[in-house]
């Protein structure tokens, strides 16, 4: 019974098996879809099912509690919402599709994995899972090349990062003679000053700034955002974040009180938001430019966990559920308007007010959200971030994030000056959108509305799944 | 401080979200029923304000009409509305101003619905800021008071609107990134932890040192909505692409927003603050007022003309604000509701001349009151009452804020009633230029307003004669909420 608290796990990867099986038989798109549709949708039951639950199993080391959970949900609404886009997944080959499927299945088990995992050699097991089937996922897309120069661009970055991630468990195992999770925790705050340990634990954390699309790690970011099919893209840009905050929240909080890891931190926050807001600016294509809006938005995200107190890994928490709801819903109007399955640039969007009036307004209020205007979540969530740094006194910070989000604006603006008064020369026509596709649109609309205006059980879900951290 | 029975701050912001919803589902092609919804939810909105105008108890004074609810515990933010003698005049300004907007809009014929629904969202972030006493609450609804002015202003804007909507937006948007870090600030660093503006607002919160450089955010901030000089160059540009309704709103209630933050925020959280920086708040006033005025008259576009008397205008605002009298802030309270209604009469007059003759520009207008008497007389009668002349609300607000800046600055004052006098020639001119010259043939065969579309600028009108004639009924009620917070300063 105890190994019931892997629940999701052992469902995904019994859906990843179901997929390989498919990818055996003939393809058949809509058999694939549905299935998945069908079996995502019972992930979401049987995670939620499991929020509740608590315990640790393989001595110590795979540890369930609320945080992992709440994560977990995350994820497997993620991986809901992700299939939900993929009725047509018409830049992947029709052979490759489960394939796709299976591919996806198993690196949201990855990053199951990952967001519990309290012990070096099982984090590193976990994400080298996620980033394998990533790199699986990223070239699969059918086309002129792109797709091989974003891959091998994320391959080679990827093992790079990797490499330095492995040589900085090595060092945290040199300085505290652990590889648990908990026991580094009791000697990290003594240990800091030490070069070895704080070398370290800056490294293991590149690992996951990589997958943030953190300044310096983020080279990777606008290729493969530009060069992947968008249904790989809406996944690579919503779920392996929320995972990547995940993951840096636990293991920064172990830190507690580190200033020179702070410093550091700041430094690559500020470096971040400026770098990815500043040559957002020039943009012209929507994936690159929410490739780099997620550059800037690893800087915010950064803010909250450099506080390195519970409001700000509750902000954390927060910011990670805005940004799955915001940037989804960025790339569900991008796949609903390019349903040839290319890449959009932004004038493409013109006229989407009279071709759509529905995801008009869900690409109004994500990009908005993303800009961080009230009353969306994507307010609230940087309002908690700032205000958790404020409490650590860094009020110079918050100036300059802020000044960020103002400069931000302009490139989002754009996007919504296109979908809004930008007429096409030819008139095209208006966009069909099926009624589950309707509903979604609007839930998500609702979602980034009253989350922000009503944060109040989000946020009190938020702080206790940060009180459940060891 | 007692609690509503009944709801009514909350109200009004609720019919405007309903106004919005049922909008939003209305199906596309239905514009008159649009416009009759958006009427009925706007003439909601104005009858409560209306009411609660009417109902506050002035011998009691103080927050009336108190909402207060826990709204994220732990970070103690509260959904805290109230009425006082500062906000009611305002709260009664945003009411009257929607409503008349969308009557003065009633010929609109393109991409109406979102027009609308846009239109509800900006006044609901006014209504919002305007009743909020939280911090965070006041904060939310200043944005949402500014997003939908990009949309409004680029899609049915007119004279380089995509230009004017976009510095718009960045230089006000670019003001609230000074003022969410103050506010932020405010709450944590003054160890209270509390978003509560009351709360706050007891002496000791903040040391001096700390409220001269908050308060210089928060003045910065919001100065930059209030059309403060020099950061004031987005106004004209921003006022005249907007649509006439748009403007109206733009010009009468949100440059209110600015100055009516720079009172609830900066001023009473950083009184000591105020007191610092009040000699320059006055400068930067006075030379508002002063460039406004000789700037507009340069102008050869109508709209230019009534844009820079805004900026000059709300200069008023500002030198009443820096007096630190009683009688200064009152006369800013008063000149605020007064100027916002002036305003969004002469746009709405000129919006409907616009209109028919597609000109805005004085030389091509000339002899508009030969073609479109009705339609001129609003416009002159706006015109009158922006010189100051007595019978109007701006008449008595200019007096007393005029008066306790002579004794404050003398040199400054005399100088900006100087400019003000002086500017009242040349408003003469150009009112005789556009409406009193030749008659041109070419608009000869344009109809006059009629009895319905004049209808918002009656209403506009009366409103100010009212305020002007008894000027009381509002001063005395600014003077319950002035007196105490002045009394309560600390000296």
């Amino acid at each position: 019974m105890r190994w019931l608290i892997l629940g999701p796990e052992i469902y995904f990867l019994a859906v990843a098996a179901v997929f390989l099986i498919f990818s055996m038989r003939s393809p058949h798109r809509l058999r694939n879809f549905r299935t998945a549709l069908f079996l995502a949708a019972l992930g979401v039951v049987v995670t939620l099912a499991t929020v509740r639950l608590e315990g640790s199993l393989l001595h110590g080391a795979y540890r369930v509690d609320l945080f992992s959970q709440v994560f977990k949900l995350l994820l497997s609404v993620g991986f809901f919402l992700v299939t939900c886009l993929c009725s047509s997944l018409n830049g992947i080959h029709q052979a490759r599709h489960s394939e796709f499927y299976l591919l996806l299945a198993t690196c949201t088990l990855g990053m199951m994995l990952l967001v519990s995992s309290v012990e070096l050699l099982i984090l590193y097991v976990a994400l080298e899972l996620t980033s394998y089937s990533l790199y699986a996922l990223v070239p699969l897309r059918g086309g002129d090349g792109l797709q091989m120069e974003a891959g091998i661009k994320y391959f080679l970055t990827g093992i790079a990062t990797s490499a330095l991630m492995l040589f900085g468990l090595a060092c945290l195992f040199g300085a505290t003679q652990t590889t648990y999770l908990s026991e580094l925790a009791q000697e990290m705050p003594a240990l800091l000053n030490h070069p070895m340990a704080f070398i370290g634990l800056l490294l293991t954390l590149c690992g996951f700034f990589f997958k943030l699309a953190l300044f310096p790690f983020h080279v990777w970011a606008p290729s493969v955002y530009q060069g992947a099919a968008n249904e790989v893209t809406a996944f690579v840009a919503t779920v392996t974040k929320v995972t990547a905050m995940a993951v840096l929240v636990r293991w920064v909080s172990i830190s507690d009180g580190g200033d020179s890891l702070a410093h550091v931190l700041t430094a690559l926050a500020i470096i971040s938001m400026t770098y990815g807001n500043l040559v957002a600016l020039v943009q012209r294509d929507f994936k690159r430019l929410l490739a780099y809006s997620a550059i800037a938005h690893a800087g915010y995200v950064l803010i909250g966990i450099l506080s390195m107190n519970p409001n700000g890994y509750a902000a954390v928490v927060f910011y990670a559920l805005a940004y799955l709801a915001m940037t989804f819903t960025c790339f569900l109007v991008l796949v609903k308007v390019a349903p040839d399955g290319r890449d959009l640039a932004i004038v493409r969007l013109a006229g989407l007010h009279r071709r759509s009036p529905l995801l008009a307004m869900a690409l109004m209020v994500g990009v908005f959200s993303l800009g961080g205007i009230p009353p969306t979540i994507g307010f609230t969530a940087k309002f908690l971030v700032f205000t958790a740094a404020m409490q650590r006194g860094y009020f110079l910070l918050v100036l300059i994030a802020m000044i960020n989000v103002a400069v931000s604006l302009y490139y989002y603006i754009q996007v919504v000056r296109a979908a809004f008064l930008l007429e096409l020369e030819e008139e095209l026509p208006s966009i069909h959108l099926s009624a589950p596709t309707r509903l979604l649109t609007a839930v998500m609309v609702v979602v980034m509305v009253v989350g922000g205006f009503f944060p109040r059980h989000l946020l009190d879900l938020a702080r206790s799944a940060v009180q459940a951290l060891p | 401080m007692q609690l509503a029975s009944f709801p009514f701050l909350s109200a009004i912001l609720l019919s405007c979200v309903v106004g919005l919803l049922v909008i939003l589902f209305i199906p596309r092609g239905q514009d008159t029923l649009v416009k009759w919804v958006s009427l009925a939810f706007s003439g909601m909105a104005l009858a409560l304000s209306l009411y609660v105008y009417c109902a506050y108890d002035r011998t009691q004074g103080g927050l009336q009409f108190v909402e207060k609810v826990q709204w994220v515990e732990g970070l103690s933010i509260h959904y805290f509305n109230g009425a006082d003698g500062f906000n009611l005049p305002l709260i009664l300004l945003t009411g009257i101003v929607h409503l008349t907007g969308i009557l003065t809009m009633w010929e609109l014929g393109e991409r109406v619905k979102e027009f609308f629904a846009f239109a509800f969202v900006l006044v609901l972030g006014v209504f919002g800021f305007f009743m909020s006493l939280d911090l965070f609450f006041l904060f939310v609804w200043y944005d949402v008071s500014l997003f939908p002015m990009y949309p409004l202003i680029a899609i049915w804007g007119t004279t380089r609107k995509e230009y004017g909507a976009l510095k718009l937006f960045l230089y006000l948007l670019a003001g609230s990134a000074l003022i969410l870090p103050a506010i932020v600030y405010v709450a944590v660093g003054s160890g209270l932890f509390t978003f509560d503006i009351l709360a706050l607002m007891q002496p000791g919160a903040l040391s001096p040192g700390q409220q001269k450089w908050v308060f210089l955010l928060l003045y910065l901030g919001f100065g930059i909505l209030a059309g403060v000089w020099p950061f004031h160059s987005w106004s004209p540009v921003g006022h005249v692409a907007a649509p006439t309704s748009v403007s109206m709103i733009h010009a009468g209630v949100l440059m209110k927003v600015g100055a009516f933050g720079i009172l609830r925020v900066a001023i009473f959280l950083c009184p000591a603050g105020w007191e610092y920086w009040a000699p320059i708040m006055a400068l930067l006033a006075t030379i508002g007022i002063i460039y406004g005025l000789f700037v507009g008259l340069t102008q050869s576009d109508l709209k230019y003309v009534v844009a820079f008397s805004s900026v000059s205008h709300m200069g008023i605002v500002g030198l009443g604000l820096s007096t630190l009298t009683p009688e200064g802030l009152s006369g800013a309270v008063f000149q605020m509701f007064a100027h916002g209604i002036m305003t969004a009469l002469l746009f709405s007059s000129l919006g409907y001349i616009y209109d028919k003759t597609h000109t805005k520009l004085i030389p091509d207008l000339g002899g508009m009151s030969k073609v479109m008497p009705v339609a001129s007389g609003y416009f002159i009668v706006g015109a009158l009452a922006g010189m100051g002349v007595p019978g109007f609300a701006s008449f008595w607000a200019e007096v007393t804020v005029f008066i306790s800046a002579l004794r404050v600055y003398p040199v400054l004052g005399a100088l900006a009633i100087g400019a003000l006098v002086l500017s009242a020639l040349y408003m003469l001119r150009v009112v005789q230029k556009a409406f009193y010259g030749e008659r041109n043939e070419r608009y000869a065969h344009l109809r006059d307003v009629s009895i319905g579309l004049g209808l918002p600028r009656m209403i506009l009108i009366a409103a100010m004669a009212l305020f002007g004639l008894f000027p009381r009924l509002m001063l005395d009620l600014v003077q319950t909420a002035v007196i105490p917070f002045m009394n309560g300063l600390p000296r």
